[in-house]
């Protein structure tokens, strides 16, 4: 089992190995906001990316 | 076969940018497209709709990385300031569209998989000619779309369309009667649509959930006996925008016009939580970059292929596309060179994946 704190609420998340993969998004089970996984060794956890809005196209 | 380097890259991309290729008359750079693809190793050739298609690999799986070829009008001249690539093309789509083929062609044949690089034909023209021809020739597991979204940044949604062609005749009168003529009705009719949408998007939170109406052309004609007007507006819609709604409303404002409607697109908006996503923000972050997601109020071939693939599929490329369609359109080769790495690891960890 692998674990990590929320950025956001500071709770910690516990992953079974080999369940997850970097650039997973996940939802903290604490606080609801979505997580990025940034590194699976050791287990690292960030912010989700921003949504943005553009012209384009 | 031969694996790109830096330099080569770059001479790729100006040559591609170098000749022109307005929507209709992609020829010339397709074929371009296809010796190049060919002498990095893949199968290539033009299709029946006009598109270039590379193929690396035989494998049952596909993933299709589709840019778009053409280009709007509007000459910018070639060259280099800096690090700077100016062309017409450069950012919208030339650039994403060889940042895809040079990461494709470093990757070479993956076990298994058959990656498919495109450069379609008319994605600047309301037909999408290329994107279409090619949904019904592909199936791919996963898809990237080849537009600029910055290279750190990961485009998961386009606004749909749709567009309105008004035509009211009637006959005339003299400009001192009572008789409301027909520019006079055409406007009112213009009118009434705009405060509909800003009544509707008053109740919405940022452009991308709005509804945008912009009136491209208006033309008013007279024989002295009949007046005529003709209007074309587009519409920028939301996902589940309230469209029987605004027909009934567009109806009961319309009079004796006559009101057609063409080039409907649905809005498309991807899932963030996909392996496609992962392997993109893993790239990105592996570059030393923090990632964005980004949903774009226009709209690309996206809406075209996502309803008919329904795999996961996002847009991404290098450039700012505030750059499009301008006079100043020009990439950062060093971006450039940053997408083709982040694309070249995407594709591996795609066809790494079991």
């Amino acid at each position: 089992m692998a674990n990590a704190n929320c950025p956001e609420c500071e709770g910690v998340i516990e992953l079974a190995d080999g369940s997850f993969v970097a650039g997973e998004i996940i939802d903290c089970p604490d606080c609801g906001v979505e997580l990025e996984i940034t590194s699976v060794q050791p287990l690292t956890l960030e912010l989700a990316p921003e949504e943005e809005e553009d012209w384009g196209e | 076969m031969q694996i790109s380097n830096d330099a080569e890259a770059c001479e790729f991309l100006q040559e591609l940018v170098a000749i022109p290729s307005l929507s209709g008359n992609e020829a010339a750079a397709a074929e371009c497209f296809v010796r190049e693809m060919t002498m990095y190793g893949s199968e290539a050739n033009i299709d029946a709709a006009g598109n270039a298609v590379a193929r690396f690999g035989t494998g049952q799986r596909q993933l299709v990385l589709l840019g778009h070829i053409d280009t709007v009008p509007g000459e910018v001249p070639v060259r280099r300031e800096g690090s700077r690539l100016y062309g017409r093309g450069a950012v919208d789509a030339k650039g994403p569209l060889a940042a895809m083929a040079m990461a494709a062609a470093r990757c070479g044949a993956r076990e298994g998989w058959q990656v498919v690089v495109a450069g379609a034909t008319e994605e600047e023209a309301a037909t999408s000619r290329g994107a279409r021809y090619l949904a019904t020739q592909l199936a791919p597991e996963y898809c990237i779309i080849g537009e600029p979204s910055g290279w750190n940044r990961i485009t998961l949604g386009y606004k749909g369309r749709l567009l309105l062609h008004y035509r009211l005749e009637q006959p005339s009168g003299h400009s001192a009667g009572q008789q409301t003529n027909a520019v006079e009705e055409a406007v009112r009719f213009w009118n009434h649509l705009q405060s509909w949408c800003e009544g509707y998007n008053a109740g919405t939170e940022g452009r991308f959930a709005a509804i945008d109406p912009a009136l491209q052309r208006i033309n008013s004609d007279s024989d002295g006996l009949c007046d005529s007007v003709t209007i074309q507006i587009s519409l920028r819609l939301p996902p589940e925008a309230p469209l029987e709604a605004l027909r009934s409303q567009i109806d009961s404002w319309r009079g004796d016009a006559c009101i057609d409607e063409s080039g409907k697109e649905e809005a498309v908006v991807e899932e963030k939580r996909s392996p496609l996503t992962a392997a993109f923000l893993g790239a990105i972050r592996s570059e030393g970059a923090r990632p964005a997601f980004v949903f774009k109020t226009g709209t690309s071939d996206m809406n075209v292929v996502a309803p008919v693939w329904r795999c996961p599929i996002v847009a991404y490329g290098p450039g700012d596309s505030a750059l499009d369609h301008t006079p100043d359109e020009h990439i950062d080769l060093d971006e450039y060179l940053a997408s083709i790495r982040v694309l070249q690891a995407v594709i591996e960890r795609l066809t790494t994946a079991i």
